[in-house]
């Protein structure tokens, strides 16, 4: 063999040092073309193409490093980096008839902490998102009051503010797995979850401004938007905690949450927090819209329907490992995951590797709030076995998550909403993740 | 207490007026504290108030017969809803489905499931057709009803005419099928070990190819070369170096010792391979070449290697 020019001998050092950080496959395909391409004639490419990707990593001074970036307000309103663009809402297109009154799902596999960004909270609309003009939106509170009252935007802020950390989730959530599984991964099955903090005044302020009439019982909120989207709610829900509000994480509510003003009922369905709210009628009895009759009850196998069922119950799951987050590695691992009730705070997780055999209890990790997503995690030590994850949510009130069996026991399989069972993810001894149930 | 009070009655005023403003902010205000916005007109207030209850609250004066109805729907509503209410594809059926309730496949339409003739005129009125919200008139939102409760043979005379007079006779098939939230309705425990059988549970496994999963493919990718590669090197491993690696024979470093892999790890993947693949003679023993065994291949020596050194850091 032709001995090699030391330029050459350099280059192939290099390379295999660069090679030694790749895995293997990948690693035995770029020797096998780096030297193919040393030993030809196009030394100066071979340079190019050996060092791609890997100049930044250390020793080497990272590409970034070696110039400037770019200035302030190059972008006035930020977004994230573009390699996480794969950090994005989806929705499954099945689901429904057509975008416009359709729901997507938060990818929780990739949220940290309980803030859901605004821009990743789960979306549901009934007639697409209405491009409201701040200016010339009003909120009228009419019905049984003494001072029937019309609010400009500006007149809704400057009553005093109060900001809340709450969980917002549909109650169809999971609803599609009653009869067994169908969604591959955690974005699928509990994605229509999010969780952010919230500013408005209470309804109880408004309430009192307008002053309720004697008799008085229910609330009737509805939106702007091209299905006048509507809820009955009771007045002593929107007298304890129920918010009107402007902002979300800080800024005010973007569009596909109801900009410019919502409801927002903690710890109840979604779709009871009216967004683009244009209208509060206060009266003695609920008013039986559709999406309290037809929609949102929820069906008993004795063909009778629970209404009113505002509820969120406790419910959890395990985040990492998940199907988009399979198993990397044998050894320790974080195991971690989000539990929420709609009646107060997360007590206890438990945690079971077996299928719901046995159960430790997991730590509850950063912040422990009512009404809002709670991380729990746990360390565990894998080798490779397969295993059946669960996780099981205990809520102040004493209410322990429920097995699949057991609501459907009591339900039957086609109430479509309110499916807040123990989850089980099977772990594969190849650290792949599936969605499973357990009979 | 109330003594106590009394005593200090001239102190307690003090305290109260100078928080002030925190004082008074505890308790409910009278209508009209804030002042802000002002008294929406009754003009204003009919415009928007389009809500309609099932004792017939909010029904405006007006009316519309079935044949009526029919021409509209046809025009309108068809298109997704079906001739006969039956639902094209994925839009909702309004017609049928009476007595399937209890079925398996409950099919939940205006005459099998909703409570109140109402909700139908309300809605209709807020949210249909569903391309042109509130672009119908009351006269046409009353023959709409009355034709999709003539399709659900709710109404049996073509000539009826709905009107805010005769509203309140149409009575549901299904107004007495819901009641009211009794939730929690199911109670589990908190159980902690033996909980079930372990031999008596059943996995039903996942339905696949129905959820978009392309952003999945590229991780399960990863997570296959590594798993792949694991096992990979556990075969060779017992295969070619497990006979001096398990044992300690000829020097070898025992796989799962740390104390005798920690420097050997320390020089590095690139060494620890050279030596596999060429052999090593050293202060501890020798290494023959590829363990002996010329027929490794590179690709699976360096997956023994790196399962070597995954079991022994």
């Amino acid at each position: 063999m032709k001995r090699l020019s030391e330029n050459t001998t350099d280059l192939l050092k290099e390379i295999k040092a660069e090679a030694a950080e790749l895995p293997q496959k990948k690693r035995r395909d770029f020797l096998l073309n780096g030297l193919k391409l040393s030993v030809g004639s196009a030394l100066a490419a071979t340079v190019g193409t050996a060092m791609a990707g890997k100049e930044s990593l250390p020793p080497n001074v990272p590409v970034w490093s070696r110039k400037l970036g770019r200035g302030v307000v190059s972008v006035p309103y930020g977004h994230p980096s573009k390699h996480e663009s794969d950090v994005v809402r989806r929705t499954v297109d099945w689901l429904t008839a057509d975008s416009i009154s359709s729901i997507s799902m938060t990818p929780l596999h990739e949220m940290k902490g309980i803030i859901t960004p605004s821009g990743l909270v789960f979306e549901r609309y009934h007639a697409g998102v209405p491009e409201v003009n701040p200016d010339d939106h009003r909120i009228i509170i009419n019905g049984m009051v003494d001072r029937p009252l019309i609010l400009t935007m500006d007149q809704l802020m400057s009553f005093p503010s109060e900001s809340v950390i709450n969980f917002l989730e549909c109650p169809a959530n999971g609803g599609m797995e009653w009869r067994g599984t169908q969604m591959e991964a955690l974005q699928f099955t509990h994605g229509m979850l999010s969780c952010c903090e919230w500013t408005g005044v209470k309804l109880s302020t408004l309430l009192d401004e307008v002053g309720i009439q004697k008799g008085a019982k229910w609330l009737l909120a509805e939106g702007a938007d091209g299905a006048g989207m509507s809820r009955s709610i009771p007045l002593e829900k929107a007298l304890d905690d129920t918010l009107v509000v402007y902002a979300q994480n800080g800024e005010m509510l973007r569009p596909e949450q109801g900009y410019p003003v919502r409801l927002f009922n903690p710890g109840w369905e979604g779709n009871t927090s009216i967004k683009w709210l244009r209208r509060l009628e206060i009266g003695d009895k609920p008013w039986y819209q559709r999406e309290e009759t037809s929609k949102y009850t929820d069906l008993m196998p004795d063909g009778t329907a629970r209404k009113f069922s505002f509820v969120q119950e406790t419910n959890s799951v395990i985040t990492s490992p998940c199907p988009e987050k399979p198993m990397m590695h044998r050894g320790i691992h974080h195991l971690e995951g989000i539990a929420w009730s709609g009646r107060g705070k997360i007590k206890r997780v438990d945690v079971s590797l077996d299928g719901g055999v046995s159960w430790q209890t997991a730590k509850l990790k950063g912040l422990v709030l009512s009404k809002a997503i709670t991380r729990f995690g746990m360390e565990i030590n894998w080798q490779g076995e397969p295993l059946l994850l669960q996780s099981r949510a205990i809520d102040e009130t004493g209410y322990v998550q429920p097995t699949l069996s057991q609501l459907r026991e009591a339900r039957g399989s086609n109430s479509i909403y309110h499916k807040n069972s123990i989850h089980t993810w099977m772990l594969d001894k190849d650290g792949t993740v599936s969605n499973v149930q357990l009979g | 207490m109330y003594n106590w009070v009394k005593k200090y009655f001239h102190v307690l005023v003090l305290i109260f007026a100078a928080q002030g403003f925190i004082a008074s902010s505890a308790f409910a205000k009278e209508p009209g504290y804030y002042g802000l916005g002002r008294i929406a007109t009754e003009e204003e207030i009919a415009g928007w108030d389009i809500d309609i209850r099932p004792d017939g609250q909010g029904l405006p004066v007006g009316s519309g017969s079935v044949s009526q109805g029919e021409g509209i729907f046809d025009a309108k509503c068809a298109v997704c809803h079906g001739d006969f209410g039956e639902g094209e594809g994925r839009w909702p059926a309004l017609a049928g489905g009476i007595g399937t309730l209890t079925e398996d496949r409950p099919e939940k339409t205006v005459g099998s499931y909703w409570p109140y003739a109402s909700t139908l005129w309300d809605y209709i009125h807020r949210a249909m057709p569903f391309t042109a919200p509130q672009s119908l008139t009351d006269n046409e939102t009353y023959a709409l009803t009355a034709y999709v409760l003539y399709l659900n043979e709710i109404i049996d005379d073509e000539d009826f005419v709905l009107s805010r007079d005769n509203f309140a006779e149409i009575e549901m098939p299904n107004k007495d099928g819901f009641f009211i939230d009794n939730r929690p309705d199911v109670i589990n425990i908190a159980c902690m070990e033996n909980c079930k059988d372990p031999s008596k549970i059943k996995v039903t496994s996942a339905i696949k190819g129905i959820t978009p999963l392309k952003h999945l493919e590229q991780t399960a990718a990863e997570t296959e070369n590594k798993v792949d590669s694991t096992k990979r090197g556990m075969g060779v491993y017992e295969q070619s170096c497990a006979m001096c690696h398990d044992s300690g024979l000829a020097g070898a470093p025992i796989v799962g010792d740390n104390k005798l892999w920690v420097d050997r790890i320390a020089q590095g993947m690139e060494l620890l391979v050279e030596h596999a693949t060429n052999g090593f003679t050293g202060d501890a023993g020798m290494m023959p070449a590829k363990g002996g065994n010329p027929s490794l291949s590179e690709e699976d020596l360096v997956a023994a290697v790196e399962y070597m050194v995954s079991q022994s850091r």
